[in-house]
Protein backbone atom coordinates (compact mmCIF):
# COMPACT_ATOMS: atom_id res chain seq x y z
CA UNK A 1 0.00 0.00 0.00
CA UNK A 2 0.93 3.32 -0.88
CA UNK A 3 1.24 6.64 1.75
CA UNK A 4 1.97 9.96 0.68
CA UNK A 5 4.45 10.43 -1.76
CA UNK A 6 7.08 12.32 0.89
CA UNK A 7 4.70 15.49 -0.17
CA UNK A 8 3.28 17.48 2.78
CA UNK A 9 -0.12 17.97 3.90
CA UNK A 10 -2.21 20.74 6.02
CA UNK A 11 -5.14 19.79 7.77
CA UNK A 12 -6.11 22.65 9.76
CA UNK A 13 -8.96 21.63 11.20
CA UNK A 14 -7.49 18.03 11.63
CA UNK A 15 -9.99 15.71 9.71
CA UNK A 16 -9.51 12.23 10.89
CA UNK A 17 -12.52 10.66 9.14
CA UNK A 18 -14.64 11.42 5.95
CA UNK A 19 -18.19 9.61 4.34
CA UNK A 20 -17.27 11.33 1.18
CA UNK A 21 -14.35 13.41 -0.29
CA UNK A 22 -14.52 15.52 -2.63
CA UNK A 23 -10.63 15.70 -4.40
CA UNK A 24 -9.68 18.35 -6.50
CA UNK A 25 -6.71 18.23 -8.70
CA UNK A 26 -4.16 21.25 -9.43
CA UNK A 27 -1.06 22.58 -10.67
CA UNK A 28 -1.45 26.49 -10.94
CA UNK A 29 -4.92 26.97 -10.31
CA UNK A 30 -4.96 29.67 -7.95
CA UNK A 31 -7.37 31.29 -10.47
CA UNK A 32 -9.61 28.73 -10.89
CA UNK A 33 -9.85 26.55 -7.99
CA UNK A 34 -12.02 28.98 -5.30
CA UNK A 35 -14.95 27.88 -7.77
CA UNK A 36 -15.27 23.99 -8.05
CA UNK A 37 -14.38 24.28 -4.72
CA UNK A 38 -17.31 26.83 -3.16
CA UNK A 39 -19.68 24.29 -5.32
CA UNK A 40 -18.42 21.19 -4.05
CA UNK A 41 -19.02 22.58 -0.87
CA UNK A 42 -22.55 23.21 -1.12
CA UNK A 43 -23.06 19.97 -2.90
CA UNK A 44 -21.35 17.86 0.12
CA UNK A 45 -24.00 20.30 2.29
CA UNK A 46 -26.81 19.83 0.30
CA UNK A 47 -26.67 16.01 -1.15
CA UNK A 48 -25.13 14.27 1.37
CA UNK A 49 -25.67 16.63 4.88
CA UNK A 50 -26.07 13.62 6.91
CA UNK A 51 -22.42 12.22 5.77
CA UNK A 52 -19.23 13.94 6.93
CA UNK A 53 -17.82 15.22 4.49
CA UNK A 54 -14.15 16.96 3.44
CA UNK A 55 -12.78 18.63 0.29
CA UNK A 56 -8.96 17.79 -0.48
CA UNK A 57 -7.11 20.02 -3.25
CA UNK A 58 -4.10 17.99 -4.06
CA UNK A 59 -1.47 19.32 -5.45
CA UNK A 60 1.60 19.68 -6.87
CA UNK A 61 3.61 22.42 -5.11
CA UNK A 62 1.77 24.90 -6.96
CA UNK A 63 4.10 28.61 -6.59
CA UNK A 64 1.01 30.73 -7.66
CA UNK A 65 -0.94 30.79 -4.52
CA UNK A 66 -3.03 27.78 -5.51
CA UNK A 67 -2.87 26.70 -1.96
CA UNK A 68 -3.68 30.02 -0.35
CA UNK A 69 -6.84 30.07 -3.20
CA UNK A 70 -8.53 27.00 -1.72
CA UNK A 71 -8.37 27.84 2.10
CA UNK A 72 -9.41 31.19 1.03
CA UNK A 73 -12.33 30.28 -0.41
CA UNK A 74 -15.53 30.24 1.99
CA UNK A 75 -17.25 26.64 2.63
CA UNK A 76 -19.03 25.31 5.17
CA UNK A 77 -17.37 22.58 5.01
CA UNK A 78 -13.66 21.33 5.71
CA UNK A 79 -10.86 21.54 3.94
CA UNK A 80 -7.33 19.90 3.51
CA UNK A 81 -4.03 20.60 1.36
CA UNK A 82 -1.97 17.47 -0.24
CA UNK A 83 1.14 17.86 -1.86
CA UNK A 84 3.62 16.50 -3.69
CA UNK A 85 7.10 17.14 -3.18
CA UNK A 86 8.90 20.66 -4.76
CA UNK A 87 9.77 19.39 -8.76
CA UNK A 88 7.27 16.50 -8.25
CA UNK A 89 4.32 16.86 -11.10
CA UNK A 90 1.68 14.97 -12.57
CA UNK A 91 -2.11 14.97 -12.13
CA UNK A 92 -1.35 11.12 -11.43
CA UNK A 93 0.75 11.51 -8.63
CA UNK A 94 -1.61 13.65 -7.28
CA UNK A 95 -4.53 11.29 -7.37
CA UNK A 96 -2.32 8.99 -5.92
CA UNK A 97 -1.55 11.12 -2.62
CA UNK A 98 -5.72 11.60 -2.90
CA UNK A 99 -5.89 7.70 -2.79
CA UNK A 100 -3.73 7.29 0.37
CA UNK A 101 -5.54 10.14 2.02
CA UNK A 102 -9.21 9.08 1.89
CA UNK A 103 -8.18 5.33 2.52
CA UNK A 104 -6.95 6.77 5.48
CA UNK A 105 -10.12 9.09 6.17
CA UNK A 106 -12.00 5.65 5.53
CA UNK A 107 -14.18 7.41 3.32
CA UNK A 108 -16.68 5.20 1.51
CA UNK A 109 -16.70 7.27 -1.57
CA UNK A 110 -14.66 9.97 -3.23
CA UNK A 111 -15.49 12.41 -6.37
CA UNK A 112 -12.84 14.03 -8.49
CA UNK A 113 -13.57 17.23 -10.10
CA UNK A 114 -10.83 19.42 -12.00
CA UNK A 115 -9.76 22.71 -10.87
CA UNK A 116 -10.92 24.62 -13.91
CA UNK A 117 -14.29 24.00 -13.81
CA UNK A 118 -16.45 27.38 -15.15
CA UNK A 119 -19.89 24.91 -15.42
CA UNK A 120 -19.45 22.83 -12.02
CA UNK A 121 -22.55 22.83 -10.05
CA UNK A 122 -23.74 21.26 -7.25
CA UNK A 123 -25.41 18.98 -8.84
CA UNK A 124 -22.29 17.53 -10.17
CA UNK A 125 -21.65 16.45 -6.60
CA UNK A 126 -24.63 14.69 -6.16
CA UNK A 127 -24.84 12.83 -9.85
CA UNK A 128 -20.95 11.44 -9.23
CA UNK A 129 -21.71 10.62 -5.79
CA UNK A 130 -24.65 9.26 -4.94
CA UNK A 131 -24.43 5.69 -7.26
CA UNK A 132 -21.01 5.09 -5.05
CA UNK A 133 -23.55 4.26 -2.04
CA UNK A 134 -25.62 2.23 -4.52
CA UNK A 135 -23.25 -0.76 -5.17
CA UNK A 136 -21.60 1.34 -7.94
CA UNK A 137 -17.78 1.36 -7.95
CA UNK A 138 -16.79 3.52 -10.19
CA UNK A 139 -18.88 6.64 -12.15
CA UNK A 140 -17.60 8.19 -15.30
CA UNK A 141 -19.59 11.50 -16.49
CA UNK A 142 -22.06 12.60 -19.38
CA UNK A 143 -21.82 16.14 -20.31
CA UNK A 144 -22.57 17.93 -23.80
CA UNK A 145 -19.22 19.07 -24.94
CA UNK A 146 -18.54 20.81 -27.81
CA UNK A 147 -17.62 18.75 -31.31
CA UNK A 148 -14.43 20.23 -31.15
CA UNK A 149 -13.40 19.51 -27.42
CA UNK A 150 -11.67 16.17 -26.08
CA UNK A 151 -10.73 15.30 -29.98
CA UNK A 152 -8.57 12.42 -28.18
CA UNK A 153 -11.86 11.29 -26.58
CA UNK A 154 -13.94 11.03 -29.51
CA UNK A 155 -11.27 9.30 -31.89
CA UNK A 156 -8.95 7.71 -29.71
CA UNK A 157 -10.20 6.56 -25.83
CA UNK A 158 -13.64 6.31 -26.02
CA UNK A 159 -13.50 3.98 -29.33
CA UNK A 160 -10.53 2.08 -27.74
CA UNK A 161 -12.06 1.37 -24.74
CA UNK A 162 -15.33 0.74 -25.91
CA UNK A 163 -13.52 -1.55 -29.13
CA UNK A 164 -10.87 -3.36 -27.26
CA UNK A 165 -12.62 -3.80 -23.75
CA UNK A 166 -16.09 -3.58 -24.86
CA UNK A 167 -17.83 -1.08 -22.71
CA UNK A 168 -18.92 2.06 -23.65
CA UNK A 169 -17.61 4.97 -21.53
CA UNK A 170 -18.11 7.86 -23.10
CA UNK A 171 -15.77 10.06 -21.14
CA UNK A 172 -13.03 7.98 -20.12
CA UNK A 173 -10.91 10.55 -19.74
CA UNK A 174 -13.15 13.43 -18.79
CA UNK A 175 -11.57 14.63 -16.14
CA UNK A 176 -14.88 14.81 -13.35
CA UNK A 177 -15.50 10.73 -11.74
CA UNK A 178 -16.31 9.05 -8.71
CA UNK A 179 -14.95 6.17 -7.10
CA UNK A 180 -15.90 3.68 -3.86
CA UNK A 181 -13.73 3.00 -1.09
CA UNK A 182 -13.04 0.12 -2.67
CA UNK A 183 -11.48 0.95 -5.71
CA UNK A 184 -8.96 3.10 -3.50
CA UNK A 185 -7.34 -0.18 -2.55
CA UNK A 186 -7.44 -1.17 -5.51
CA UNK A 187 -5.67 1.89 -6.95
CA UNK A 188 -3.37 2.05 -4.02
CA UNK A 189 -2.02 -1.82 -5.30
CA UNK A 190 -0.33 0.68 -8.08
CA UNK A 191 -1.37 -2.38 -10.64
CA UNK A 192 0.84 -1.35 -14.19
CA UNK A 193 1.28 2.43 -12.50
CA UNK A 194 3.99 4.01 -14.47
CA UNK A 195 5.75 7.55 -15.24
CA UNK A 196 2.78 8.14 -17.96
CA UNK A 197 0.03 7.09 -15.60
CA UNK A 198 1.21 9.17 -13.00
CA UNK A 199 0.93 12.12 -15.45
CA UNK A 200 -2.09 12.46 -17.48
CA UNK A 201 -2.16 8.73 -17.93
CA UNK A 202 -4.05 8.39 -14.80
CA UNK A 203 -7.87 9.09 -15.90
CA UNK A 204 -7.64 6.37 -18.64
CA UNK A 205 -5.99 3.90 -16.14
CA UNK A 206 -8.81 4.02 -13.81
CA UNK A 207 -11.25 3.33 -16.22
CA UNK A 208 -9.27 0.42 -17.16
CA UNK A 209 -8.33 -1.08 -13.96
CA UNK A 210 -12.67 -0.80 -13.52
CA UNK A 211 -13.34 -2.29 -16.58
CA UNK A 212 -10.20 -4.97 -16.22
CA UNK A 213 -11.45 -5.53 -12.44
CA UNK A 214 -15.45 -5.87 -13.41
CA UNK A 215 -15.71 -2.70 -10.98
CA UNK A 216 -19.71 -2.34 -11.61
CA UNK A 217 -19.03 0.98 -13.64
CA UNK A 218 -22.20 3.86 -13.79
CA UNK A 219 -22.40 6.89 -15.92
CA UNK A 220 -23.83 10.13 -14.49
CA UNK A 221 -25.59 13.02 -16.66
CA UNK A 222 -24.25 16.09 -15.53
CA UNK A 223 -26.81 18.01 -17.19
CA UNK A 224 -24.53 21.43 -17.65
CA UNK A 225 -21.94 20.83 -20.53
CA UNK A 226 -18.46 20.99 -19.20
CA UNK A 227 -16.63 23.99 -19.69
CA UNK A 228 -13.21 24.51 -18.86
CA UNK A 229 -10.03 25.93 -20.83
CA UNK A 230 -10.58 24.92 -24.07
CA UNK A 231 -8.01 23.92 -26.19
CA UNK A 232 -7.43 24.09 -30.02
CA UNK A 233 -6.10 20.42 -30.53
CA UNK A 234 -4.12 21.82 -33.25
CA UNK A 235 -2.03 24.12 -31.18
CA UNK A 236 -1.73 22.35 -28.02
CA UNK A 237 -1.95 19.06 -27.89
CA UNK A 238 0.83 18.80 -25.21
CA UNK A 239 2.06 15.61 -23.65
CA UNK A 240 -1.16 14.63 -22.80
CA UNK A 241 -1.29 12.81 -26.00
CA UNK A 242 1.44 10.53 -25.50
CA UNK A 243 0.76 9.88 -21.55
CA UNK A 244 -2.69 8.69 -22.42
CA UNK A 245 -1.75 6.76 -26.08
CA UNK A 246 1.04 5.32 -24.28
CA UNK A 247 -0.93 4.34 -21.18
CA UNK A 248 -4.12 2.50 -23.94
CA UNK A 249 -1.23 0.42 -25.56
CA UNK A 250 0.31 -0.28 -22.29
CA UNK A 251 -2.76 -1.66 -20.38
CA UNK A 252 -3.99 -3.75 -23.59
CA UNK A 253 -0.68 -6.01 -23.03
CA UNK A 254 -1.08 -5.95 -19.50
CA UNK A 255 -4.81 -6.92 -19.50
CA UNK A 256 -4.64 -9.17 -22.66
CA UNK A 257 -6.76 -11.92 -21.16
CA UNK A 258 -9.43 -10.04 -20.42
CA UNK A 259 -9.84 -8.15 -23.59
CA UNK A 260 -9.10 -10.57 -26.03
CA UNK A 261 -12.88 -12.20 -24.65
CA UNK A 262 -14.40 -9.74 -26.04
CA UNK A 263 -16.55 -9.36 -29.16
CA UNK A 264 -18.80 -6.68 -29.41
CA UNK A 265 -19.43 -3.68 -26.44
CA UNK A 266 -22.02 -3.43 -24.20
CA UNK A 267 -23.63 -0.07 -22.93
CA UNK A 268 -23.11 1.21 -19.44
CA UNK A 269 -25.56 2.30 -17.14
CA UNK A 270 -26.89 5.99 -16.75
CA UNK A 271 -27.61 7.89 -13.70
CA UNK A 272 -28.79 11.45 -13.03
CA UNK A 273 -31.63 12.14 -16.00
CA UNK A 274 -34.20 14.80 -15.54
CA UNK A 275 -31.92 17.56 -14.43
CA UNK A 276 -34.05 19.85 -17.45
CA UNK A 277 -33.00 21.15 -20.59
CA UNK A 278 -29.57 20.79 -21.43
CA UNK A 279 -27.13 23.83 -22.12
CA UNK A 280 -24.96 24.05 -25.30
CA UNK A 281 -21.45 24.40 -24.93
CA UNK A 282 -19.15 27.40 -25.93
CA UNK A 283 -17.44 26.74 -29.34
CA UNK A 284 -13.84 25.42 -29.47
CA UNK A 285 -12.13 27.49 -32.73
CA UNK A 286 -9.61 24.73 -34.66
CA UNK A 287 -7.17 25.17 -36.94
CA UNK A 288 -7.30 23.35 -39.80
CA UNK A 289 -4.78 24.55 -42.11
CA UNK A 290 -2.27 23.86 -39.04
CA UNK A 291 -3.88 20.00 -38.89
CA UNK A 292 -3.42 19.21 -42.52
CA UNK A 293 0.01 20.80 -42.67
CA UNK A 294 0.94 18.39 -39.75
CA UNK A 295 0.04 15.73 -40.63
CA UNK A 296 1.87 16.26 -44.34
CA UNK A 297 4.77 17.39 -42.51
CA UNK A 298 4.39 14.41 -40.01
CA UNK A 299 4.25 12.64 -43.98
CA UNK A 300 7.79 13.02 -44.70
CA UNK A 301 9.34 12.62 -41.15
CA UNK A 302 7.74 9.66 -39.97
CA UNK A 303 6.87 7.83 -43.00
CA UNK A 304 9.45 4.60 -42.34
CA UNK A 305 8.30 4.53 -38.84
CA UNK A 306 4.75 4.14 -40.31
CA UNK A 307 5.27 1.58 -42.61
CA UNK A 308 7.40 -0.47 -40.37
CA UNK A 309 3.90 -0.25 -37.70
CA UNK A 310 1.30 -0.83 -39.54
CA UNK A 311 0.39 -4.18 -41.61
CA UNK A 312 1.36 -3.17 -45.39
CA UNK A 313 -2.42 -3.18 -46.82
CA UNK A 314 -3.03 -0.84 -44.08
CA UNK A 315 -0.10 1.31 -44.98
CA UNK A 316 -1.09 1.45 -48.79
CA UNK A 317 -4.58 2.51 -47.75
CA UNK A 318 -2.91 5.57 -45.84
CA UNK A 319 -0.74 6.07 -48.59
CA UNK A 320 -3.46 6.67 -51.09
CA UNK A 321 -5.36 8.83 -48.62
CA UNK A 322 -2.32 11.16 -48.42
CA UNK A 323 -1.99 11.40 -51.66
CA UNK A 324 -5.02 12.15 -52.80
CA UNK A 325 -4.20 16.06 -51.86
CA UNK A 326 -6.37 18.37 -49.58
CA UNK A 327 -9.22 18.77 -51.68
CA UNK A 328 -10.38 15.25 -51.27
CA UNK A 329 -8.42 14.60 -48.55
CA UNK A 330 -10.49 11.96 -45.92
CA UNK A 331 -9.44 9.66 -43.45
CA UNK A 332 -11.67 6.96 -43.38
CA UNK A 333 -12.61 5.86 -39.71
CA UNK A 334 -11.94 1.75 -40.70
CA UNK A 335 -8.16 3.27 -41.47
CA UNK A 336 -7.55 4.52 -38.30
CA UNK A 337 -9.30 2.37 -36.59
CA UNK A 338 -6.26 -0.28 -37.99
CA UNK A 339 -3.75 1.98 -37.65
CA UNK A 340 -4.59 2.41 -34.01
CA UNK A 341 -4.61 -1.51 -33.70
CA UNK A 342 -1.53 -1.62 -35.32
CA UNK A 343 0.19 0.54 -33.38
CA UNK A 344 -1.16 -1.22 -30.25
CA UNK A 345 0.73 -3.69 -31.38
CA UNK A 346 3.83 -2.22 -32.19
CA UNK A 347 3.85 -0.95 -28.91
CA UNK A 348 4.39 -4.49 -27.42
CA UNK A 349 7.22 -5.38 -29.09
CA UNK A 350 10.36 -5.29 -26.78
CA UNK A 351 12.51 -3.84 -29.43
CA UNK A 352 9.71 -0.99 -30.25
CA UNK A 353 11.47 2.50 -29.54
CA UNK A 354 8.05 3.80 -27.86
CA UNK A 355 9.02 7.22 -27.66
CA UNK A 356 9.41 7.43 -31.55
CA UNK A 357 6.67 5.09 -32.51
CA UNK A 358 4.01 7.47 -29.85
CA UNK A 359 5.70 10.89 -31.85
CA UNK A 360 5.01 9.21 -34.90
CA UNK A 361 1.67 8.62 -34.27
CA UNK A 362 0.42 12.11 -33.65
CA UNK A 363 0.44 13.53 -37.42
CA UNK A 364 -1.45 10.81 -38.09
CA UNK A 365 -4.02 12.05 -35.50
CA UNK A 366 -4.05 15.39 -36.73
CA UNK A 367 -4.70 14.46 -40.34
CA UNK A 368 -7.87 12.36 -38.33
CA UNK A 369 -8.89 15.07 -36.52
CA UNK A 370 -8.58 16.94 -40.01
CA UNK A 371 -10.65 14.72 -41.47
CA UNK A 372 -13.16 14.47 -38.89
CA UNK A 373 -13.81 18.38 -38.53
CA UNK A 374 -14.34 18.58 -42.32
CA UNK A 375 -16.82 16.06 -41.86
CA UNK A 376 -18.86 17.66 -39.19
CA UNK A 377 -18.02 20.72 -40.22
CA UNK A 378 -22.12 21.33 -40.70
CA UNK A 379 -23.26 19.16 -38.16
CA UNK A 380 -25.17 20.19 -34.54
CA UNK A 381 -23.33 18.54 -31.74
CA UNK A 382 -25.95 16.21 -31.43
CA UNK A 383 -25.73 15.31 -35.39
CA UNK A 384 -22.02 14.68 -34.01
CA UNK A 385 -22.51 12.75 -31.77
CA UNK A 386 -24.80 10.37 -33.57
CA UNK A 387 -21.84 10.43 -36.01
CA UNK A 388 -19.26 9.23 -33.64
CA UNK A 389 -21.70 6.71 -32.31
CA UNK A 390 -22.14 5.31 -35.78
CA UNK A 391 -18.33 5.54 -36.31
CA UNK A 392 -17.06 3.32 -33.64
CA UNK A 393 -19.35 0.55 -34.43
CA UNK A 394 -16.66 0.59 -37.55
CA UNK A 395 -13.76 0.11 -34.84
CA UNK A 396 -16.03 -2.94 -33.35
CA UNK A 397 -16.30 -4.21 -36.59
CA UNK A 398 -12.79 -3.99 -37.18
CA UNK A 399 -11.48 -6.26 -33.81
CA UNK A 400 -10.83 -9.47 -35.87
CA UNK A 401 -7.92 -7.19 -37.16
CA UNK A 402 -6.66 -6.64 -34.03
CA UNK A 403 -7.31 -9.99 -32.73
CA UNK A 404 -5.20 -11.19 -35.85
CA UNK A 405 -1.98 -8.59 -35.60
CA UNK A 406 -2.29 -9.38 -32.06
CA UNK A 407 -1.55 -13.16 -32.62
CA UNK A 408 1.03 -12.37 -35.57
CA UNK A 409 3.00 -10.16 -33.33
CA UNK A 410 6.80 -11.82 -32.66
CA UNK A 411 6.69 -12.98 -35.96
CA UNK A 412 9.27 -12.71 -38.67
CA UNK A 413 7.97 -10.47 -41.39
CA UNK A 414 9.67 -7.29 -39.72
CA UNK A 415 6.20 -5.51 -38.71
CA UNK A 416 6.10 -6.13 -35.22
CA UNK A 417 8.17 -2.71 -33.86
CA UNK A 418 8.37 0.68 -35.01
CA UNK A 419 12.42 0.67 -34.59
CA UNK B 1 -30.65 -21.60 -27.33
CA UNK B 2 -31.30 -18.32 -26.47
CA UNK B 3 -34.24 -16.69 -25.07
CA UNK B 4 -35.22 -13.19 -26.84
CA UNK B 5 -38.09 -11.32 -24.56
CA UNK B 6 -39.79 -9.17 -26.90
CA UNK B 7 -41.54 -6.07 -25.78
CA UNK B 8 -44.28 -4.11 -28.07
CA UNK B 9 -48.01 -3.18 -27.93
CA UNK B 10 -48.65 -3.80 -31.55
CA UNK B 11 -49.47 -7.79 -31.99
CA UNK B 12 -48.91 -8.09 -35.65
CA UNK B 13 -45.35 -6.72 -34.86
CA UNK B 14 -44.75 -9.68 -31.96
CA UNK B 15 -46.06 -12.22 -34.14
CA UNK B 16 -44.01 -11.03 -37.26
CA UNK B 17 -40.54 -11.00 -35.25
CA UNK B 18 -41.84 -13.88 -33.41
CA UNK B 19 -42.23 -16.03 -36.02
CA UNK B 20 -38.73 -14.76 -37.98
CA UNK B 21 -36.51 -14.43 -34.73
CA UNK B 22 -37.90 -18.53 -34.00
CA UNK B 23 -36.72 -19.48 -37.50
CA UNK B 24 -33.24 -18.10 -36.83
CA UNK B 25 -32.70 -20.70 -33.86
CA UNK B 26 -34.26 -18.50 -30.62
CA UNK B 27 -36.72 -19.03 -28.18
CA UNK B 28 -38.89 -15.80 -28.40
CA UNK B 29 -41.33 -14.90 -25.27
CA UNK B 30 -43.23 -11.81 -25.86
CA UNK B 31 -44.47 -9.27 -23.69
CA UNK B 32 -47.97 -6.44 -24.82
CA UNK B 33 -46.93 -4.38 -22.41
CA UNK B 34 -44.50 -2.69 -19.87
CA UNK B 35 -46.36 -3.41 -16.74
CA UNK B 36 -44.90 -6.16 -14.44
CA UNK B 37 -41.88 -6.59 -16.70
CA UNK B 38 -38.93 -6.32 -14.25
CA UNK B 39 -41.25 -9.63 -13.01
CA UNK B 40 -41.29 -10.71 -16.48
CA UNK B 41 -37.70 -10.49 -17.00
CA UNK B 42 -37.17 -12.01 -13.45
CA UNK B 43 -39.09 -15.36 -14.64
CA UNK B 44 -37.98 -15.45 -17.89
CA UNK B 45 -34.43 -14.89 -17.80
CA UNK B 46 -33.82 -13.64 -21.56
CA UNK B 47 -30.60 -13.25 -23.17
CA UNK B 48 -31.82 -10.41 -24.62
CA UNK B 49 -34.67 -7.75 -24.46
CA UNK B 50 -36.19 -6.40 -27.31
CA UNK B 51 -37.82 -3.36 -26.44
CA UNK B 52 -40.33 -0.88 -28.21
CA UNK B 53 -40.14 2.57 -27.38
CA UNK B 54 -43.77 3.67 -27.50
CA UNK B 55 -45.51 1.35 -25.87
CA UNK B 56 -49.38 2.24 -25.10
CA UNK B 57 -48.66 2.49 -20.81
CA UNK B 58 -45.21 3.24 -21.10
CA UNK B 59 -41.96 4.89 -21.94
CA UNK B 60 -39.74 2.32 -22.96
CA UNK B 61 -36.72 5.04 -22.25
CA UNK B 62 -37.86 4.33 -19.08
CA UNK B 63 -37.98 1.33 -18.64
CA UNK B 64 -34.86 0.85 -19.99
CA UNK B 65 -33.29 2.72 -17.11
CA UNK B 66 -35.31 0.63 -14.86
CA UNK B 67 -34.24 -2.63 -16.69
CA UNK B 68 -30.32 -1.03 -16.57
CA UNK B 69 -30.86 -0.35 -12.52
CA UNK B 70 -31.73 -3.66 -12.01
CA UNK B 71 -30.24 -5.75 -14.47
CA UNK B 72 -26.81 -4.03 -14.92
CA UNK B 73 -25.88 -6.19 -18.63
CA UNK B 74 -28.73 -7.50 -19.36
CA UNK B 75 -28.32 -6.63 -23.36
CA UNK B 76 -31.63 -4.52 -24.52
CA UNK B 77 -32.02 -3.19 -27.58
CA UNK B 78 -34.39 -0.20 -28.23
CA UNK B 79 -36.76 -0.89 -31.51
CA UNK B 80 -38.89 1.91 -32.57
CA UNK B 81 -40.82 2.90 -35.41
CA UNK B 82 -38.73 6.58 -34.66
CA UNK B 83 -35.15 7.11 -35.50
CA UNK B 84 -35.56 10.62 -33.16
CA UNK B 85 -35.60 8.74 -30.34
CA UNK B 86 -32.10 7.97 -30.88
CA UNK B 87 -31.20 11.58 -30.10
CA UNK B 88 -32.51 10.89 -26.48
CA UNK B 89 -29.70 10.81 -24.40
CA UNK B 90 -31.34 7.85 -22.68
CA UNK B 91 -31.21 5.88 -25.12
CA UNK B 92 -26.94 5.27 -24.81
CA UNK B 93 -28.08 2.86 -21.64
CA UNK B 94 -29.33 0.00 -24.59
CA UNK B 95 -27.09 -2.20 -26.46
CA UNK B 96 -28.31 -1.13 -29.82
CA UNK B 97 -31.17 0.92 -31.09
CA UNK B 98 -33.07 -0.29 -34.18
CA UNK B 99 -35.82 1.58 -36.25
CA UNK B 100 -38.57 -0.82 -37.77
CA UNK B 101 -38.57 -1.65 -40.78
CA UNK B 102 -39.81 -4.90 -43.06
CA UNK B 103 -36.22 -5.68 -43.57
CA UNK B 104 -35.46 -7.35 -39.95
CA UNK B 105 -32.20 -8.01 -40.42
CA UNK B 106 -30.80 -5.04 -38.65
CA UNK B 107 -32.42 -6.38 -35.81
CA UNK B 108 -31.34 -10.21 -36.29
CA UNK B 109 -27.53 -8.63 -36.34
CA UNK B 110 -28.26 -6.42 -33.34
CA UNK B 111 -29.46 -10.03 -31.54
CA UNK B 112 -26.32 -11.98 -32.76
CA UNK B 113 -24.10 -9.32 -31.21
CA UNK B 114 -25.54 -9.12 -27.81
CA UNK B 115 -25.65 -12.61 -27.52
CA UNK B 116 -22.19 -13.24 -28.81
CA UNK B 117 -21.26 -10.22 -26.24
CA UNK B 118 -23.08 -11.88 -22.96
CA UNK B 119 -21.10 -13.31 -20.33
CA UNK B 120 -17.84 -11.23 -20.89
CA UNK B 121 -17.71 -7.88 -18.77
CA UNK B 122 -18.83 -6.73 -15.53
CA UNK B 123 -21.48 -7.55 -13.11
CA UNK B 124 -23.28 -6.04 -10.66
CA UNK B 125 -24.15 -8.06 -7.68
CA UNK B 126 -27.62 -6.96 -5.30
CA UNK B 127 -28.96 -4.41 -7.73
Amino acid sequence: MHTLVNGYEENPQRITKADIVVGIPSYNEADGIAYPAARASEGLIQFFGNKSSVIINCDNDSQDGTKEAFFSTSTEVPKIYLSTPSGVRGKGNNLMNLFAKVHELGAQACVVVDADLKTITPRWIRSLGEPLFMDFGFVSPIYVRHKYDGTITNNIAYPLTRSVYGRRVRQPIGGEFGFSGDMVELFMNREYWNDEVAQFGIDIWMVTMAIAHDIPICQAFMGRPKVHRPKDPAAQLGPMFTQVVSTIFGLMGCYEDRWRQVKWSKPTAVFGFGLGEVEAPPAVAVDRDRLYERFMEGSEQFEAVWKKAMGPEVFEKLCEARDIGREYFDFPTQLWARILFDYAVAYQAPDTDRGLLLESLIPLYYGKVYSFVQRTANMSIQETEEYIEDRCLLYEEARPYLDDRWDARGGSDGQDSAG
Amino acid sequence: MAKILLVDDEEHIRLLYQEELAEEGYDVVTAATGYGLLDVISRERPDVVVLDIRLADHDGLELLQEIRNTYYDLPVILCSAYESFKKNLKAIAADAYVVKSSDLNPLKKAIQRAVEGRGVTGSKEGV
